[in-house]
């Protein structure tokens, strides 16, 4: 980056399953509204946007930004469409940041949106590839395999994945925009049928309706700004070809790459020491000792005792996902985007209720394809 | 205008565009291309520090199809890596704002698309607003029939104008190799041509084909290395309007108007009638009219010449036809362009353009010398 650059508002709707209420232009004109009131902004202040989705099949709209572009105001400006399949939310607000370093904008609108109940999900994410058996099973049937493959390699017992769902779950209730907050014991996770073994129902993701808009500013735009900003301290996006004989499919080294990327350029060579809390892409219970070793919090093996010891929790040494995460809220497309835009909320100091209390640097995580797209970035409140 | 880093396209490398290529996935298309820019530029694909692709699942008719894209591009070891879904025309330029941004020194750019998997007009009608406008059976032949009747009503251009546009591409295009239509048409025989959708005919119309393309872009240092005769990036802007079509003036291309003038300003570049050389996207010869009175070109003059590839009229490879405008200003000026080489171009300007009635549009401004010293 060759100048510093901040994220200086942040605006996301009530995640829902269904918002009968608006269209796809008024959910996204929501979350856009909220991130310039945010940054006390206007539309003329912006120079270029910059949305990203997953894919168009989930709403049956081919190219949406085209349609959308006067709902984000992007009338006359630059606008891109970024997708990267599950990591696009995070790697849209990257390229964001990249527009915003290299000193030709000041200042980006960065949008990630999904409507998910205009369509049906598990059909669109259930693709019938040339020569490739159909799984007909959404990404749940997927990535199941994984999660067993982490569980053969590491000797992971069968209550960790109730435990990481039900505290996702404790997390979400104290998240006023997340979609799912009932009350849920590890009981009833561990009761809940299983849908893809090892994967239970209550392990899974709901389907949400939702959007999240980000404004990133240069760091003049940003000191005259109403609130103290959340400065990116680093930022990558990797990703690695499928079939390669060899790769490692639980421990994708296209993540650990981007790990070992953004730590080093913001400075931080004990991640379990310096960085507060972190914001990943958990959308299976299984995957979060999965990630906290891929992102090197732990040596191989040990992610599934930090869960079983408590260390994740709130209040506990590093609080994970105190949003209460994709579990708890996935629109998919938008599900990378407040991953990062939670991390800055918390370095910010205004996560509300699930405000992680002393905050400085905080890591958020995407990632998507088949473990194959990583993008991350470290905020931290301080330049 | 700031002094920013010099930035050149280094290789290019695109497969003939065909109807159909039966035995072929879209990234089994892609994969030689990529290799062929690679090998034009000497090296492997290690060399390149950055990667981005433009696709769009609906051409293809699955989700994620790009991400197959990953394997044919070499992402082994993890690359740093990027997928929009446009033409890469727009990959190219978020591949040079990362430059300027220094985060990379050099960038393959590629463009995939199967249109023959669907029916084009079909697919692109639900590119349109899902509520008002693609409800009512509108697709991209009626759109562009929208648009030429109202540039018609502004300027009283005729059929017969429409058909020499579409003869002038035609006559070009056949000396260009890699084109799917190869036969010269006369404005007499097009003028003939059944109407599509009034007053759009036929012979006015791109086939519907499909291609790969691949490009590699170097900042200076890296770029004299990798090519003999770099194609320096002078300017470049883009823009969007509003989709809706009741809301913009159709006869008029007001977002290429202004990424011309922000291109050309950032080239130091005082009209585009300065370049040798243009390459504009236009579907329809409505489009091309529209187009280059935006940028300031007046389609009579001897210069700049429009469109010697034959332009998409000629060959149509969707989410590939911006980044090949592209591909041929670097043919031009980098002595690439064989029998239809503009003699002694310098300096030319490549556009792009996606969406319903010009509704996105990028203007590149490239030249033969380093912009900025």
């Amino acid at each position: 980056m060759k100048r510093p650059v901040a994220v200086v508002g942040v605006g996301q709707t009530h995640h829902t399953s269904r918002r009968s209420d608006v269209n796809i232009a008024g959910l996204v004109r929501e979350a856009v509204d909220l991130a310039l009131k945010d940054a006390g902004l206007e539309h003329k202040d912006i120079d270029a946007v910059v949305i990203g989705k997953a894919p168009d099949m989930l709403e049956g709209v081919m190219q949406p930004e085209q349609f959308l572009a006067g709902a984000v105001g992007a009338h006359m400006k630059p606008l891109l469409r970024v997708h990267t399949a599950g990591s696009v939310g995070a790697s849209t607000a990257l390229t964001a940041v990249t527009h915003v370093a290299s000193g030709l904008y000041e200042r980006v609108l960065t949008i990630a949106f999904e409507k998910q109940s205009e369509g049906n999900a598990m059909w669109a994410l259930s693709p019938n590839m040339p020569f490739t058996p159909p799984l007909v099973a959404g990404a749940g049937g997927f990535f199941a395999p994984y999660c067993r493959a982490y569980i053969a390699r590491t000797g992971c017992p069968p209550h960790i994945g109730p435990m990481v769902a039900a505290n996702a779950r404790a997390n979400a209730r104290r998240n006023e925009y997340a979609h799912l907050r009932e009350p849920m014991t590890v009981e009833d996770v561990m009761n809940s049928p299983v849908l893809w073994d090892p994967i239970r129902y209550l392990e899974t993701c709901p389907s949400s309706d939702g959007a999240i808009a980000l404004v990133i500013s240069s760091e003049e735009k940003a000191k005259k700004g109403p609130r103290t900003p959340a400065w990116v301290k680093s930022g990558y996006s990797y990703a690695e070809a499928m079939w390669v004989p060899g790769r490692d499919q639980v421990s994708p080294a296209a993540g650990r790459i981007c790990a070992k990327a953004v730590y080093d350029k913001a400075g931080i060579t004990d991640p379990w020491n310096q960085i507060d809390t972190m914001e990943i892409y958990v959308p299976f219970a299984w995957f979060e000792p999965m990630w906290l070793e891929n992102l090197g919090f732990c040596d191989v093996g040990e992610g599934w005792k930090i869960v079983d010891r408590g260390d994740q929790k709130v209040g506990a040494h590093l609080p994970v996902n105190p949003s209460g995460g994709v579990l708890c809220t996935n629109p998919i497309g938008a599900s990378g985007m407040l991953r990062l835009g939670e991390a800055a909320l918390q370095v910010m100091g205004r996560a509300g209720a699930h405000q992680v209390d002393g905050a400085k640097t905080a890591l958020g995580h995407a990632y998507g394809g088949g473990a194959q797209y990583f993008a991350m970035w470290i905020v931290s409140s301080e330049q | 205008m700031t002094k920013l880093r010099n930035v050149a396209v280094v290789g290019f490398a695109q497969l003939p565009v065909v109807a159909r290529d039966e035995h072929r996935m879209s990234t089994e298309m892609l994969y030689p291309v990529v290799r062929q820019a690679l090998a034009d530029c000497g090296v492997e694909r290690d060399a390149i520090d950055y990667q981005i692709a433009g696709s769009v699942d609906y051409m293809d008719g699955r989700p994620f199809g790009f991400v197959a894209a990953l394997d044919v591009m070499g992402s082994w070891p993890a690359r740093q890596d990027l997928h929009l879904e446009m033409d890469a025309a727009f990959c190219a330029y978020y591949a040079w704002v990362r430059m300027q941004a220094g985060d990379c020194d050099t960038a393959i750019v590629a463009g995939h698309g199967k249109t023959s998997e669907g029916e084009p007009d079909r697919v692109l009608n639900l590119q349109l607003d899902p509520y008002y406008q693609a409800a009512i059976g509108l697709d991209p032949t009626s759109t562009a029939a929208l648009q030429a009747s109202a540039y018609m009503a502004r300027t009283g251009a005729t059929d017969r104008d429409f058909a020499a546009v579409a003869a002038r591409n035609r006559a070009a295009g056949a000396r260009n190799p890699d084109n799917q239509l190869r036969r010269a048409a006369s404005a007499d025989e097009l003028v003939k041509t059944p109407w599509a959708v009034q007053p759009l005919r036929q012979g006015y119309l791109p086939p519907i084909g499909e291609s790969a393309s691949c490009m590699i872009l170097a900042a200076e240092g890296k770029a004299e290395k990798l090519c003999d005769r770099p194609v320096w990036i002078h300017g470049v802007d883009h823009r969007t309007e509003l989709q809706t079509l009741g809301a913009r003036d159709l006869s008029r291309s007001a977002g290429t108007q202004l990424a011309a003038q922000k291109a050309l300003a950032m080239a130091g570049v005082q009209s585009a009638a300065a370049a040798d050389v243009v390459e504009l996207y236009a579907n329809t010869p409505a489009e091309e009219l529209i187009v280059g009175e935006a940028l300031g070109i007046d389609p009579k003059a001897a210069q700049p010449a429009i469109n010697p590839s034959g332009g998409a009229l000629c060959a149509n490879p969707v989410m590939s036809t911006g980044l090949i405008r592209m591909g041929e200003i670097f043919r031009q000026l980098s002595g690439r362009a064989g029998a239809r080489s503009v003699s002694g171009a310098r300096r030319g300007i490549a556009h792009a353009t996606q969406g319903h009635c010009l509704q996105q549009n990028i203007v590149w401004v490239l030249g033969t010398e380093r912009r900025w010293t």
